[in-house]
């Protein structure tokens, strides 16, 4: 095992040169230069050159990319370039206030869409089955600006029942006062698609030779559900869920926005608006890593979950 | 009770009470008395050197003080003292500006003052003017004094050589008298520098803070009414009223606007700041801002674009918000919309009879008011000279030459050779194909303004296409001259004809001037009215220029927008400024 874990890390390096380069290529091709803007109004070619020598986009891009290998070691992006806030604070201070919103989404959205998953697969086919796969496809082909701006208008400001925007100062008010509602609309949106694809899971379980084996030996249905089939069943949905953990670290732009939310995403966003290639380098970087991370840790989970499986 | 009522009051209770116990040092202010608005976008910091945008200005204008100010009332726009004892006296032809300090004023305290009190001086002025000409700043504003003062360029350049600005070097134009008296000698003829003098960016700065702290942005220290309290970056900007703030009183006087009387009846004599908390929330939506004014969480709000058919019965508020006691008050902004030709394109560009007619028919074929109506929803008037209503040279008897007229323009189009081929668009003079690339952006006022230039251009035979570029990168090939035709706006940096007749200097090129317009007439026109002072001669001047313009077709003069403020009936004293950006230090409210 730690010899497997040791493999993976090394592997992650060059995958990780691999995004570095990437991201840079990108952004050097489409990312707009940032001096034109940071030059203001009025600005004449001394002034933007200056700007560029300041940013270090003057220098040749192999010792750009040079730097930029640099920060990606030391962690250290240094400050934004159009708010001079440095890296490490923009994230320190955004990175809460999504995750406030965005962790128990996933958690809800994982176990709530698990166990309708079970429900309605245990009635396939039936008109309960049907009728949720309806309701699911409908609701799926909304968007979640509609879901937005309907549950802001009706649910906060016309019944009241939530903020119509803002965050607070302390935690617990944050997680119970601002972000219910936000919470509430991820849910809406994400649990169509994932109690469809869950179901799918387990209805290719539910059909296998050890479940009709464990109903012939008198099990209840409670217990092969459950125990039985969410265990096998688990390995794709353990795929789905660590897949979108790195999404966490980009938080939920239209939701932050439109809420007030002073999240991740709402940064990531401005950052491309204004060219502001630390933030942007910065953000990425740590999405590829944790995207590796996640991706290393739903293997060792398959192994958890599933003895057969066979770490090497 | 809603539950956000209950929260909004919990908040607003603990708030209070908190605040209490501050109330008797906080001079004017009460600090029980908590405004409430919102910035539409995030602010990037509170340097007024370094930002530039609306937002963060907006803060920075509570916060330091330049040495002179608006009339708050006053329109046109008129300058008064801030800082400053009384208005610069100035002579040698508008060449030699002589400004005195009020006594006694003080930066707001901070540990890098070391628990004294620090009187402002002209030499934070002189400090700050340096900083602003500091190449390792590269201040977005070194354009509002680039070639003015005498030697300040000088020791600019100097630091571009050695590496560092040498703060210590005496500059010629900027002669200290007195701690309180400077004398500010010009490179040429300025006029207008008194505007300068009044810009957030000009605002007087104490170099020990600037040196105590490595992120200038973040720890603003002036002179102003207001000190900046909390700082929740992009989400939460909290400003207490400043307890070291100088006795200042509302003495503003009635202007020719009925409602004037009654607000100078509301807020004569009270001292100024009256609100202790000011409380600014970031909401970059605009159903966010529009439920939250609704819900009762803002006090003020500039009506977002898309709720203006909701919140508006042509131009007065709808019955239903007036019943609340709502007030409503519509100002066009200092500001312009233009779609400028690149006059150095060899497809559009040059001064021959063709090419000027080509761009006189792109013109006449555009339909402002259907601009105004379909993408501006209303809000908006066409503009018919450069310079925008309520800015000094404005001059509401001027007549536009073309007026939107498309069968002028075909009739024009083939009178100089510009035939139709066989698909029925039209060809150049000399028959090759005529194609108009126009710059655009990617947002969806940009796809708006497409369709409209597309069916415009339809109305002629002439084929037009959208090349959509991030700004940034608009904005350097416009620089660079290499744009045909891209579509821009302007606000006022101050409210004179001069700062928008500007754009179309040809010196100007490559900085401002984005059409790359060069016309020997209209430069002449421009250096003769910089010598000059406000006054009809100048006026006539900038007729002179706007019509130059036309008859080249250099732009296609666009709109004016307008800004619709719907203010709660407990605000006292708001009277939306053309120039200042928040009226902050000038209200009060009744709760």
């Amino acid at each position: 095992m730690t010899a497997y874990i040791i493999r993976r890390l090394w592997q992650m390096i060059p995958t990780l040169l691999g995004v570095m380069l990437l991201v840079f290529v990108i952004f050097n091709m489409v990312g707009g230069d940032p001096a034109y803007v940071l030059a203001g109004k009025i600005s004449n070619q001394e002034q933007i050159d200056n700007i560029r020598k300041q940013l270090g986009v003057d220098q040749p891009y192999h010792v750009q990319l040079g730097i930029f290998a640099k920060q990606v070691v030391t962690g250290d992006f240094g400050a934004s370039w159009s708010t001079n806030e440095k890296i490490s604070n923009i994230l320190g201070t955004r990175l809460g206030p999504s995750l406030m919103v965005l962790v128990p989404l996933l958690f809800l959205e994982t176990l709530l869409a698990i166990a309708f998953a079970l429900a309605v697969a245990y009635v396939r086919g039936s008109l309960t089955d049907r009728a949720v796969m309806i309701v699911c496809t409908a609701g799926m082909s909304i968007s979640i600006l509609v879901y937005i701006i309907v549950f802001q208008y009706w649910l906060a400001y016309k019944l009241g029942w939530f903020p119509v925007q803002g965050w607070g100062n302390g935690f617990w008010e944050n997680l119970f006062v601002y972000s219910s509602l936000p919470i509430l609309i991820g849910l809406v949106v994400s649990i169509a698609p994932n109690l469809r694809l869950y179901r799918t899971f387990v209805l290719d379980e539910i059909n296998q030779d050890y479940v009709r084996t464990a109903r012939a030996k008198g099990l209840s249905d409670n217990t092969i559900l459950w125990t039985h089939v969410l265990r096998n069943a688990s390995i794709p949905i353990i795929t789905h869920v660590m897949a979108g953990l790195p999404g966490l670290l980009v938080g939920a732009f239209l939701i932050e926005r439109f809420f007030s939310i002073p999240g991740i995403g709402r940064e990531v966003i401005l950052a491309v608006e204004r060219s502001d290639f630390p933030v942007v380098k910065a953000i990425t970087i740590y999405v590829a890593v944790a995207t590796m991370v996640a991706n290393l840790l739903a293997d060792l989970m398959y192994k958890a979950v599933d003895p057969r499986v066979q770490l090497k | 009770m809603k539950r956000t009522g209950c929260w909004g009051a919990v908040v607003r209770t603990a708030l209070a009470l908190g605040l209490t116990a501050v109330a008797a040092v906080a001079g004017a202010a009460d600090m029980n008395k908590v405004l409430r608005i919102s910035f539409n976008a995030g602010e990037t910091g509170f340097d007024p050197i370094r930002v530039t945008d609306t937002y963060s200005n907006g803060v920075t204008e509570q916060i330091y003080e330049p040495l002179l100010t608006y009339d708050y009332l006053a329109r046109p726009a008129r300058l008064t003292p801030m800082t400053a004892a009384a208005m610069p006296q100035v002579t040698d032809n508008g060449k030699t500006w002589l400004i005195r300090l009020k006594k006694g004023i003080v930066f707001q305290a901070d540990p890098a003052f070391k628990g004294k009190k620090r009187e402002l001086t002209v030499n934070d002025y002189i400090y700050a003017f340096k900083r602003l000409m500091d190449p390792k700043v590269r201040s977005p504003w070194q354009f509002v004094l680039e070639k003015k003062i005498i030697g300040l360029d000088e020791l600019a350049d100097q630091a571009r050589k050695s590496g560092a600005f040498d703060y210590d070097a005496k500059v010629a134009g900027l002669e200290v008298l007195d701690s309180h008296s400077l004398r500010i000698r010009l490179n040429d003829t300025d006029y207008n520098f008194g505007y300068i003098l009044a810009m957030p960016a000009t605002s007087a700065q104490a170099r020990e803070v600037v040196d105590a702290y490595e992120d200038s942005n973040a720890h603003p220290v002036g002179t102003g009414p207001y000190v900046l309290k909390k700082w929740v970056r992009g989400s939460k900007i909290i400003l207490e009223a400043n307890p070291d703030y100088r006795q200042q009183v509302w003495d503003f006087q009635s202007g020719a606007d009925p409602e004037d009387k009654k607000l100078v009846a509301e807020m004569k004599g009270k001292k100024i700041p009256q609100i202790g908390v000011v409380d600014i929330s970031i909401m970059e939506e605009g159903q966010s801002r529009w439920l939250a004014f609704q819900d009762g969480q803002l006090d003020y709000l500039n009506i977002p674009q898309e709720y203006t058919p909701k919140a508006l019965v042509g131009d007065k508020l709808a019955p239903d918000l007036a019943k609340q006691g709502l007030r409503l008050q519509r100002v066009i902004d200092p500001d312009l919309t233009y779609t400028a030709f690149n006059i150095k394109d060899p497809v559009v560009g040059g001064f021959t009879k063709e090419r000027v007619a080509l761009r006189r028919a792109i013109v006449m074929a555009f339909d402002t008011d259907e601009e105004i109506k379909v993408v501006r929803r209303g809000q908006a008037i066409a503009a018919r000279t450069p310079i925008p209503p309520g800015v000094v040279g404005y001059n509401p008897k001027y007549q536009t030459a073309f007026k939107f007229d498309p069968a002028l323009a075909n009739r024009l189009l083939d009178q100089v050779g510009y035939k139709k081929g066989p698909d029925g668009m039209r060809l150049q003079p000399d028959g090759k194909p005529l194609l108009l690339r126009m710059a655009t952006e990617t947002n969806a006022i940009d796809r708006d303004f497409n369709e409209l230039w597309k069916k415009s251009m339809d109305r002629i035979g002439i084929r037009i296409e959208f090349v959509p570029q991030k700004f940034s990168d608009n904005y350097r090939a416009a620089k660079a001259c290499q744009l045909m035709v891209w579509g821009q706006a302007w606000i006022a940096d101050y409210p004179d004809g001069e700062n928008f007749m500007q754009l179309l200097y040809g010196p100007n090129t490559g900085q401002s001037n984005n059409g790359c317009y060069q016309s020997a007439a209209f430069d002449k026109l421009f250096a003769a009215a910089k010598k000059l002072p406000d006054s009809p001669e100048r006026n006539k001047l900038y007729d002179q220029m706007s019509r130059q313009m036309e008859v080249d077709a250099a732009w296609r003069l666009g709109v004016h927008r307008i800004r619709n403020q719907i203010i709660r009936p407990e605000v006292k004293g708001f009277k939306k400024h053309p120039v200042l950006l928040y009226e902050v230090k000038y209200l009060d409210v009744a709760r």
